[in-house]
C-alpha cells in the first residue's frame, strides 16, 4: 500500500504542474494496477487524500473533512464492489458446472442411429441453447422392428433436459412393449404425470416399422404430426394422431394408427423447432418442408436430414429459436 | 418482443386479455400474473387470446398449468379469441379436446 | 484490556448512536480514516438490520487490547424472529442484497471475521471482530 501511496503521488503531482494527456494516460495504467490489486474505491479516495496533503500542505484542513465524506460514501460502493466481483466468480463456477451438465447430458442422451441393411434411416438433432430439449430413442430387434420416438420437452435449458432422462429411462424400461406405440405413450404419461409438475409436458411421437411386412404403426402425443411421402402417388399425407401432451392428465388414451409403406416411401418425424418460422411466418413451413423433401429424394436419409437443416437455416436467416430435431426413414 | 395482461371483473366473471408474444422471455411473468389469480369455487375466467401473435410451446405450459389448477380449485377457464395459428396449435397437442376454446370467428359470431 | 460500552437499539436515531460509539472506539483504539468509516458501516447495517426486522436490540462495542494484538468487537444482540438458515444469509447473492452489497455478507467483508448464533423465535446474536494492523 505504502509504495502505491506514492506512486500515486508522484503521477498526481505531476498531473498537477501539467496537465497532458500523457500524464492521464499514466493513471489510466496506474488504476489498472489498483484494480488488479483489488484496492477498494474508499481506499483510493484516502490514498488521494493523502497525496493532496503532501503536494499542497498549505491547504490542509480545507479538504479533508470533505475526502473523509467521501470515504464514508465510497465504503458502500466498496461493499456492493465487492459483491460483484464475488458474484462473478460464483458465476463462473455456474458455467463450469452448467459445462459439465451439458456433457453429461450429451453422454447420457446420446441417440445412436442404428444402421440396417434392409432400410435407410437418418437423424439431426441441434439444441437451440447449451441443452438439448429434443430426444430421439431408436429400438431394434435385428432386421424385423425399428422403433423410434422423438420428443420435445416443453421449456428449455436444465429443467428440460432432467425431464428429458426420465423420458429415456421410461422408454428404456418399455423395451418389452415396443411394437405397441399407444401402450408405450400411456405408460410414459402416467410416468411423467406422477413425476414433473404442471407446467412440464412432453410432447413425443412414437412409430414402429415392421420391417418385413412394411407396416409403420404410430401414436402421438401432443406432437408434431409426421409426414409420410407416398413414391407411388407422389404425394405427401400428414400423419395425425389423436392424442394429449404427455404429463397433462394421468389417464390419457393415445389411438393407434397404422400405414403401409412401399418401396421408396419417405417417413418424416420432427419437432416444432423445424416447423416454427417464428421469424418469417409469412412463409408456410410445411410446404418448404415438403418440396426440400422431394428435390432431394434421392439422396440417403442422414443427408436428406442435413440438407433441411442447412436450407431451414438459410432461409430464417439462421434465425432458429428453438431446438431442431428431424429423423427420416426411407423404405 | 413484449407481452401484457390485464384483467376486468364483470358480472361475476373474470376477464382477461392477453396481448404480444409468449415466448420463453416472457413466459415467467404471464406464470406470475396467472398465478396471482385468486380462484373462488365456481368463478369462471375467460383469457382473451385475440392480440397475442406468438406463442410457444412454454406458454402453453402454462395455460395448462392454469388450467388445472382452476379444475382442483373448481374454477372454469375458458381461451377465447384464438387465432388459426393458435388454434392448430391447441389442436396438435390434444388440448383442444381437453380445454375450452373458442377460436377468434366464433367471437366475432357472438358479437 | 477490554472495554466495553453500548448502545441499546429502540428507534432508527439509535442507529446513529451506535454508530458514533463505534466511531469514536475505533479512532481511540488507533484505526485510520478507512477503517473507521469501515467498522462504522458495519455498525449501521447490524444496527439497521435489528431496527428492521427484530425492532429492538442491543449493539455493543469492545475494545480489547492485549500485548499481541489490538482489536474491536461488535456483537449485535436481539430477541427478534431469528434466522432460519444462517448460511443464506451471509452467501452473495442478487436476492439477498438487491445487488447493493449491503446486509450481512457486507459486515463480513468489512470486518475480519463474523459469527453469527441464531435461534428461531428466540434471537439473534452476531458477533464481528476487526484487528488493528
Amino acid at each position: 500500500m505504502k509504495q502505491l501511496e506514492s506512486q500515486y503521488e508522484k503521477i498526481l503531482s505531476d498531473y498537477m504542474f501539467d496537465q497532458s494527456e500523457k500524464n492521464l494516460y499514466i493513471a489510466q495504467n496506474f488504476t489498472r494496477q489498483l484494480i488488479q490489486k483489488n484496492i477498494s474505491p474508499e481506499d483510493v479516495v484516502n490514498i488521494h487524500k493523502n497525496a493532496v496533503g503532501k503536494i499542497f500542505p498549505d491547504r490542509v484542513g480545507e479538504d479533508q473533512p470533505a475526502y473523509d465524506f467521501l470515504i464514508e460514501v465510497m465504503v458502500h460502493y466498496g461493499m456492493a464492489h465487492r459483491e460483484h466481483q464475488s458474484l462473478l466468480q460464483i458465476q463462473a463456477e455456474y458455467e463450469m458446472e452448467m459445462k459439465i451438465a451439458t456433457n453429461i447430458q450429451k453422454t447420457l442422451l446420446k441417440t445412436v442411429v442404428p444402421q440396417l441393411s434392409s432400410i435407410d434411416i437418418g437423424m439431426i438433432s441441434i439444441p437451440f441453447r447449451k441443452m438439448n430439449g429434443d430426444y430421439v430413442h431408436f429400438l431394434h430387434d435385428r432386421e424385423d422392428y425399428l422403433s423410434v420416438a422423438v420428443t420435445d420437452v416443453v421449456g428449455k435449458g436444465v429443467p428440460a433436459a432432467l425431464c428429458m432422462s426420465m423420458v429415456k429411462y421410461g422408454l428404456e424400461t418399455l423395451e418389452y412393449a415396443y411394437k405397441d406405440p399407444s401402450y408405450v405413450l400411456e405408460v410414459i404419461n402416467r410416468v411423467i404425470e406422477k413425476g414433473v409438475d404442471d407446467s412440464m409436458f412432453v410432447s413425443m411421437f412414437y412409430g414402429c416399422l415392421d420391417i418385413q411386412n412394411s407396416i409403420f404403426s404410430y401414436a402421438s402425443a401432443g406432437h408434431e404430426p409426421a409426414l409420410h411421402y407416398s413414391a407411388k402417388q407422389g404425394k405427401f399425407f400428414s400423419l395425425e394422431a389423436k392424442g394429449l401432451l404427455l404429463g397433462v392428465l394421468s389417464e390419457s388414451k393415445y389411438s393407434y394408427n397404422e400405414i403401409f409403406l412401399e418401396d421408396k416411401d419417405i417417413v418424416v418425424m420432427m419437432t416444432d423447432g423445424v416447423t416454427e418460422f417464428r421469424s418469417r411466418e409469412d412463409l408456410n413451413s410445411r410446404e418448404i418442408i415438403t418440396s426440400l423433401i422431394v428435390e432431394n429424394k434421392h439422396v440417403s436419409a442422414q443427408q436428406l436430414c442435413n440438407i433441411l437443416y442447412k436450407q431451414i437455416e438459410k432461409i430464417l436467416d439462421f434465425k432458429l429459436s428453438d431446438d431442431f430435431t428431424v429423423v427420416i426413414i426411407k423404405n | 418482443m413484449d407481452m401484457m395482461i390485464h384483467f376486468k371483473e364483470m358480472d361475476n366473471k373474470l376477464y382477461g386479455f392477453v396481448e404480444g408474444e409468449i415466448d420463453t422471455f416472457t413466459a415467467s411473468r404471464l406464470r406470475e400474473e396467472l398465478e396471482a389469480v385468486k380462484i373462488t369455487e365456481g368463478l369462471e375466467i375467460e383469457l382473451n387470446l385475440s392480440k397475442v401473435n406468438y406463442m410457444d410451446s412454454t406458454g402453453l405450459g402454462i395455460f395448462v398449468a392454469f388450467y388445472k389448477r382452476a379444475l382442483r380449485e373448481n374454477g372454469k377457464v375458458k381461451l377465447v379469441g384464438l387465432s388459426n395459428r393458435l388454434q392448430r396449435l391447441f389442436e396438435i397437442t390434444g388440448l383442444s379436446d381437453l380445454m375450452d376454446i373458442e377460436t377468434d370467428k366464433k367471437v366475432e359470431l357472438r358479437k | 484490556m477490554t472495554f466495553k460500552s453500548s448502545v441499546e437499539i429502540i428507534t432508527e436515531w439509535d442507529i446513529v448512536a451506535a454508530r458514533q460509539l463505534g466511531r469514536d472506539e475505533a479512532k481511540a483504539l488507533g484505526f485510520g480514516i478507512v477503517d473507521q468509516a469501515r467498522i462504522t458501516t458495519a455498525i449501521s447495517e447490524l444496527a439497521r438490520n435489528i431496527y428492521l426486522y427484530a425492532r429492538v436490540g442491543v449493539i455493543e462495542v469492545e475494545k480489547v487490547e492485549t500485548d499481541v494484538e489490538k482489536k474491536i468487537v461488535v456483537i449485535a444482540t436481539d430477541q427478534g424472529p431469528g434466522i432460519k438458515d444462517v448460511r443464506q444469509v451471509i452467501e452473495d447473492g442478487y436476492s439477498t442484497s438487491g445487488g447493493l452489497g449491503a446486509g450481512l455478507p457486507g459486515v463480513n467483508r468489512l470486518m475480519d471475521s463474523m459469527v453469527i448464533q441464531s435461534v428461531v423465535g428466540e434471537g439473534t446474536t452476531i458477533r464481528a471482530e476487526k484487528r488493528l494492523r
